[in-house]
């Protein structure tokens, strides 16, 4: 079973427990294909759990989650996500990592090929292609048969977003990509997201990229404490919050 | 001049039993090894009465002195009228040691591939079974090995146990000719030598794969 | 039975405690010899320690029981398993307090030099409390293995537990009972002090946090 194109991505009521401490609270969020939504706000906010939650590297302690006509339900009354379910969402979200965590083993070519192998069932010689194809994507042919320990922290980047792609996700979601690269490289990863938001993929970014989520994002959502405190469009966020909270992180973070 | 001859003559001598002491690790490695890797799956496994049974056997394996392990099985098991030969006693105890130091090792080793390869391959979508043979246990495998060799090692040394239970191997060798020629020291002293003579160059391989495995990870 | 096998254990447990002590004390000068400024000791002390260490135990053992008497003193059983493991465990004592020494942070030896210390007191108040509190669990673990080669003193003679079971065999033939009973006791003892081991290193970890 596959989830039907045209699809959004829907979060409702999300709440999350870690023990006693409360870390993501009621979070609901709604995304129509082809959207690329930022999540910003201070660290510790949760961002980067709830991101977690939408493929299910986090289970939340309740809420829902649709992809499409792909519905999967949390909470009490609720069993456990299924292995199945799980495989389905995660055909279909692709994740890209702060740290990439490629598999250090395998050449940049075989990290690519992996998933569409073992999970969509392509054949050796179509995964190849295919793979190849991506990797030409973003600029990375020349490094095909090399370890990804071989490669710098810009190309491991690419090569982990070529990996997702592989998987031709419905929706991406990134967790603070650039966070671990210097400026220069993370602008790379960033133009490369840029011409990924451009072709029409659906995306969930969580970022301390500004300039990014002004610019590229259709929507911008400010959470802090476990809490979305504030969304809208870019420049309107950015340039007049209204939410006193985002205030005081806009202008820590901009200077303003 | 003559005595450095006659020790010679002992190293020789005592080297016959080698042939038996590396036979007997060779088994033991062959067979607790992959029972090992097995037992560590095992660990994980949902059905808790299992999980239990493995870590009691994994436990015992480890906690028990190998020299006790011979003697159940060579002298003891005679007690409920089951008498196995030297070889088969000596094959099962260290066997039973060599996987119950050997599981631990793995084990560490599973637990140590960085959970973000974990998350690497949940996010694109790799079944769990898929996940463990094509992401972690290559990478355990890497990490485990310098640890497994380092203990192939030291069980090749506790052969020498096997002496006990009258099997011919190196110390039974030295032995037999301290009391053939009354010359202990020398006699034992060839022994060592024998044993040193291969585990030295052993550990310093390992020493060496040690360092080239690290150069490789990321 | 198993009167007699206690009686092996206050053995067991006599050769455990007084080799380990021993081999703490002198794996002190182990480790000193291993580190020390000048090449030649370096040396020295790396070849001795690769001699005992590539060499089964048993055969030291025999070595200081058989070998040892032909030169002059003849040691009882017991006198000569104390010397074989303390010796053995000065050796991996003495390499655990190495490592111990290594993954201390270079800035504490800084720090206690740019506030005027002299060598005595770096070492007595800085680096050995902190040595102390990295390797104790590895020094209990080792103190574990320490009593289950023990058992290998039996060979020589000394009436700890093993020799105790065999004895048992020898004269009632209930071998599967002796020993399994003393099996179950080498475990009985280790599990807790491995459980405790494991369970001091995790408290170490979270309270001394290297900054």
């Amino acid at each position: 079973m596959d989830i039907s194109t045209g699809s959004y991505l829907s979060a409702k009521n999300i709440t999350k427990y870690f023990g006693k401490s409360l870390v993501l609270d009621d979070v609901s969020m709604d995304i129509k294909s082809g959207d690329v939504v930022s999540i910003i706000g201070p660290s510790g906010a949760g961002k980067s759990t709830f991101l977690r939650c939408m493929n299910l590297l986090e289970t939340p302690t309740s809420g829902e989650i649709e992809i499409g006509d792909f519905r999967i339900t949390i909470g009490l009354g609720n069993s456990e996500p299924s292995t199945k379910e799980l495989a389905i969402l995660r055909r279909n979200v692709g994740m890209v990592f702060q740290s990439f965590n490629l598999f250090p083993h395998l050449t940049v070519l075989e990290n690519v090929s992996l998933g569409q192998r073992k999970v969509l069932g392509r054949s050796k010689e179509e995964a190849r292609a295919k793979s190849l194809q991506i990797l030409e994507r973003v600029g990375l042919s020349e490094k095909v048969d090399v370890y990804p320990g071989r490669c710098s922290g810009g190309q491991q980047q690419r090569v982990a977003i070529a990996r997702s792609l592989a998987m031709d996700p419905k929706v991406m979601l990134f967790d603070e990509p650039t966070s671990a690269l210097d400026p220069e490289v993370g602008a790379e990863i960033l133009a490369v997201m840029r011409e990924l938001a451009n072709d029409g993929m659906t995306m969930m970014v969580v970022t301390h990229e500004m300039s990014f989520a002004r610019e590229v994002g259709d929507a911008v959502y400010v959470m802090v404490d476990g809490r979305i405190v504030e969304h809208g469009e870019p420049h309107k966020i950015m340039s007049e919050p209204t939410h006193e909270r985002t205030q005081k992180f806009l202008s820590a973070v901009l200077g303003r | 001049m003559q005595f450095f001859t006659t020790w010679l003559e002992y190293f020789r001598e005592v080297s016959g039993g080698l042939g038996s002491a590396v036979q007997l690790a060779i088994i033991s490695l062959t067979l607790g090894y992959p029972l090992a890797l097995f037992l560590a799956i095992l660990l994980d496994h949902k059905n808790r009465y299992l999980r239990w049974l493995t870590i009691i056997f994994v436990e015992l394996g480890r906690g028990i002195p190998l020299l006790v392990l011979l003697y159940i099985f060579y002298q003891g098991l005679p007690q409920i009228d089951v008498v196995p030969s030297a070889l088969t006693a000596a094959v099962i105890a260290f066997t039973w040691s060599t996987a119950g130091y050997a599981t631990e090792i793995i084990r560490a080793s599973i637990n140590s591939v960085p959970p973000g390869q974990i998350e690497g391959a949940n996010s694109i979508g790799l079944s769990p079974r898929d996940r463990f043979r094509f992401v972690v246990l290559p990478q355990a495998a890497r990490i485990a090995l310098p640890p497994l060799m380092g203990l192939a090692i030291v069980m090749f040394q506790l052969t020498s146990l096997a002496y006990v239970i009258a099997i011919s191997e190196v110390m039974q060798a030295a032995y037999f000719l301290g009391t053939k020629t009354f010359d202990y020291l020398p006699v034992f002293v060839a022994a060592a030598a024998v044993y040193a003579v291969i585990t030295i160059p052993a550990a310093i391989l390992v020493a060496s794969l040690e360092k080239r495995i690290s150069r490789f990870a990321t | 039975m198993f009167l007699i096998i206690l009686q092996g254990l206050a053995w067991t447990i006599a050769i455990t405690i007084v080799s380990f002590s021993f081999g703490a004390v002198l794996g002190i000068f182990i480790v000193a010899g291993r580190l020390s400024r000048f090449a030649l000791i370096r040396a020295i002390s790396r070849i001795a320690i690769e001699l005992i260490r590539n060499v089964p135990p048993l055969v030291w053992l025999f070595i200081v029981y058989f070998g040892v008497a032909e030169l002059g003193p003849k040691l009882s059983p017991f006198a000569a398993a104390i010397v074989t493991f303390s010796v053995i465990a000065s050796v991996y004592l003495g390499e655990i307090y190495r490592g111990g020494y290594a993954s201390l942070p270079k800035g504490q030896l800084e720090a206690a030099k740019s506030i005027g210390l002299n060598r005595a007191n770096i070492a007595l108040r800085i680096v050995i409390p902190q040595v102390f509190r990295t390797v104790s669990p590895s020094m209990v673990t080792y103190a574990i293995g320490l009593m289950k080669d023990s058992a290998l003193a039996s060979t020589i003679g000394v009436v700890e537990m093993t020799f105790r079971a065999n004895q048992i065999t020898q004269t009632t033939g209930q071998g599967l009972t002796a020993f399994t009973i003393v099996g179950l006791i080498y475990l009985l003892i280790s599990l807790p002090l491995g459980a405790w081991a494991r369970h001091v290193d995790q408290r170490v970890r979270e309270r001394y946090v290297v900054i």
